[in-house]
């Protein structure tokens, strides 16, 4: 092992929670070592190609491995189940960049709802007026475009976005009619992509391929693309590629003390640091700390109350695709140009609680080979021949609607490392446990009922369930997805909580949870923005407690 | 096909390839695949095998007025991947290749390309179902040899040319998918709202 170096503080990730961690951090004058897995990419390293990208998954998670479960009686699956992104600027990178805040409601299931049978609800500790100058910070610093009087249903707001929306392209032109056709409220979907020159970076170029895919001319912001260079310009940063955390070590007092890593041979190394943030996902975050077992936390670090890994929540999208008479154009633009929020409120009417929004997306109808191989699974057709050659020859008309669904989280759904697998370097895979509550199937059928009604009044020629994301049978779950949440509540209470409402561990003093591994509750709404100003509200608290010797 | 080893390797292939999308992403990892795509002659096929596996990939995507698998050398693309990312692979085709003729050949007494394409259709519907009684393989399931071709010939029709197939960027016209945005350039507003023309990656205006 070579000579252990030392830091005010090591940052474990460097996506929305690590990444705004260390902008703000190395900006206050702290020396920050950060560790990533995977590679430093640039956006020269950003290109179309679907195959490489998409379907073979060797730009983002090259050595990605991880099982899956129904529950502890299944057996268990080896495989990609989430579709993180393991580089600098984690998932961020090849985000869609829909930037929404949480409402109020959000913040409080458990008050709103009560208890549910079968979940285990539970109120933030924050509520959304302590979030609201963060989210807008948040805003700000990333470049969100958008209306912010679009929104109807949208949580209140202090300022404007940051610059205007982005036009729109004939897919969301005719949902956006149909939508209104139905006396829905449609607007333009906030994205952290920049409508025009922003923060040093350039305007989008509508390219067409967001989600999934780092972007090539930087308009899109990442915390690569916005915090990293910051953090660098400081001097302050030392930022290590292509290590994985194996270890966080404690001293004799039961503080962090070090991390050990592993360099991309498999070498290890040690850093020591005053102070240690985890920001490595929900996924990434309860794997470290279950692996960091010591004589003094036997069941890993920060777990005094067993809860680390515990409560998993990855949203459920419906997803619907569909063909108009004329060429959708949805392989230009972004991601999403026009989304609606009129069903977000909870209503137990409808047979289940809490919502979601929809949003007019092009992920299932952008590129072809998505096209072919995934959306065309629930279109009821054959998959090869004459019919299927048809269906093919839809590819320019289609277009794409997703709703992004709350999940409520369960007792059972959790991370925790697998006896048997490993990963290259022969630490444990996580594994992932995970099933749907009812309440979520009976959303999922009815938002996707509220889709295919906005195709017909968006005058749809066909149209099908995309059932790569929907939930067709109550026996469906989802495996994993890109948004990961809950495996490190925060909480006032140490016996029900991992981290506290400033996301530093009940047990651990000088440790750190900084990512979406910390909500309680998973949010109608796609979490990045959330994740970013609730980093930012950390980051105001850290500096300021450090500097007063507080931590 | 009834020792251990290949037995093994079979099964191996089985969790690789159990359905199409998750299987393809955990094919194993990139190696140089770029040198041998400039190349159309058959790097790990024999030309049997390439004949076979070409006339599979056509019933894929048939020829119609429009382009098809054939055109798009689908079969080189499954040759060039076999040779690199999906080596893996390899047995299953070697297996499923010969169990294709071998039910051509007790069904119809003819090589399976030989045959018209409603027989080929037959025999590729029954390996698809898993219904073909002279299928020669306990060990290799042929619904898994069937949907590995078929996501392969999709692939490869669709993928950039430089991957071997796509020839001519064939897959592309038929799906009017105008090549990469940020390739070429990226779209103006009146492009997204269909006031303008987009100029495709074979220069056409559409």
């Amino acid at each position: 092992m070579s000579k252990v170096e030392e830091f005010d503080v090591c940052v474990i990730g460097t996506g929305a929670g690590g990444g705004v961690m260390i902008q703000q951090l190395t900006a206050a004058g702290f020396k920050v070592v950060a560790l990533q897995r995977g590679p430093y990419l640039k956006p020269a390293d950003f290109h179309d190609d679907e195959l490489r990208t998409m379907i073979r998954d060797q730009v983002f998670s090259a050595d990605q491995v991880e099982t899956y479960r129904y529950d502890e009686n299944s057996p268990t699956e080896t495989g990609i189940f989430n579709f993180m992104a393991n580089c600098v600027g984690g998932t961020m990178t090849h985000w869609a960049a829909w930037s929404w805040r949480f409402l109020p409601d959000d913040f409080k299931v458990l008050s709103t709802e009560g208890a549910v049978p079968g979940a285990a609800l539970a109120d933030w500790p924050v509520t959304y007026d302590e979030m609201e100058p963060y989210y807008e910070r948040a805003e700000w610093e990333f470049g969100v475009s958008g209306d912010a009087n679009g929104n109807p249903f949208g949580s209140p707001r202090k300022k404007p976005y940051p610059n205007p929306a982005h036009p729109g392209r004939v897919a969301s032109d005719r949902v956006a009619a149909g939508m209104r056709k139905l006396g829905h409220h449609p607007f333009p979907t906030p994205v952290a992509i920049n409508s025009r020159p922003y923060g040093r970076r350039s305007e989008c170029a509508y390219g067409g391929s967001c989600l999934g895919y780092g972007c090539p001319v930087g308009a899109k912001a990442t915390t690569l693309s916005v915090c990293i260079p910051k953090a660098l310009a400081t001097g302050n940063l030392d930022l290590r590629a292509d290590t994985t955390a194996r270890e966080i070590k404690v001293d004799d007092q039961g503080r962090a003390r070090s991390v050990v890593y592993l360099d991309d041979d498999g070498n290890e190394h040690e850093v020591r640091a005053r102070y240690v943030v985890v920001s490595g996902n929900a996924v990434g975050t309860p794997q470290l700390l279950l692996m960091s077992q010591s004589g003094q936390f036997p069941h890993g670090l920060a777990n005094s109350s067993g809860l680390v890994g515990r409560y998993l929540t990855l949203h459920h999208v419906g997803a619907v695709a569909f063909t108009l008479d004329e060429p959708s154009r949805s392989v230009t633009g972004l991601h999403s140009h026009i989304a609606m929020d009129d069903f977000h409120p909870s209503d137990a009417k409808r047979g289940f609680i809490r919502g979601g929004v929809i949003g007019e997306a092009n992920s299932p109808v952008n590129q072809p080979l998505m096209f072919a191989l995934t959306t065309h699974i629930g279109c009821g057709e054959r998959n090869w021949g004459a019919d299927y050659k048809k269906y093919l020859k839809k590819f320019p008309r289609s277009v794409g609607l997703a709703a992004v669904l709350e999940d409520l989280p369960m007792d059972a759904n959790r991370i925790d490392l697998d006896p048997e697998v490993k990963d290259r370097h022969g630490l444990p895979a996580p594994r992932i446990t995970h099933r749907q509550h009812p309440n979520d199937y009976a959303m999922n059928r009815w938002y996707t009922k509220q889709m295919l009604d906005i195709a017909d009044a968006a005058g749809a020629v066909d149209k099908w369930e995309a059932q790569f994301y929907t939930l067709p049978t109550e026996k469906s779950a989802m495996k994993g997805f890109m948004h990961f949440h809950g495996t490190c509540r925060m909480g006032d209470d140490p016996q029900t909580s991992v981290v506290d409402r400033w996301c530093r561990s009940h047990d651990v003093k000088n440790l750190w949870v900084v990512d979406g591994s910390v909500f309680p509750t998973s949010g109608g709404y796609n979490p990045t923005l959330t994740i970013l100003a609730n980093a930012y509200r950390v980051a105001d608290r850290f500096v300021r407690e450090a500097k007063r010797q507080n931590v | 096909m009834s020792n251990d080893v290949s037995r093994r390797t079979f099964l191996a292939g089985t969790a690789a390839y159990g359905t199409a999308l998750w299987a393809l992403a955990n094919i194993p990892r990139p190696r140089a695949l770029r040198a041998a795509q400039e190349s159309t002659t058959p790097s790990v096929l024999s030309a049997e095998q390439w004949r076979t596996v070409e006339a599979i990939t056509g019933r894929v995507i048939p020829t119609d007025e429009e382009p098809g698998a054939v055109e798009a050398n689908c079969v080189n693309f499954i040759d060039k991947a076999l040779a690199n990312e999906d080596a893996r692979a390899k047995p299953l085709y070697d297996a499923g290749v010969a169990g294709v003729d071998a039910v051509s050949a007790k069904r119809f007494d003819a090589p399976f390309h030989e045959l018209d394409a409603d027989r080929q259709d037959q025999i590729l519907a029954d390996l698809e179902a898993g219904k073909a009684a002279e299928w020669p393989h306990a060990e290799v399931p042929s619904p898994l040899f069937f949907e590995t071709v078929r996501a392969h010939t999709v692939i490869g029709f669709l993928a950039l040319p430089s991957y071997g197939g796509n020839r001519d960027m064939a897959g592309w016209k038929v799906t009017k998918y105008p090549g990469g945005g940020h390739h070429l350039g990226g779209y103006s507003p009146a492009q997204m709202s269909g006031k303008a023309k987009v100029t495709t990656a074979w220069d056409e205006e559409i």
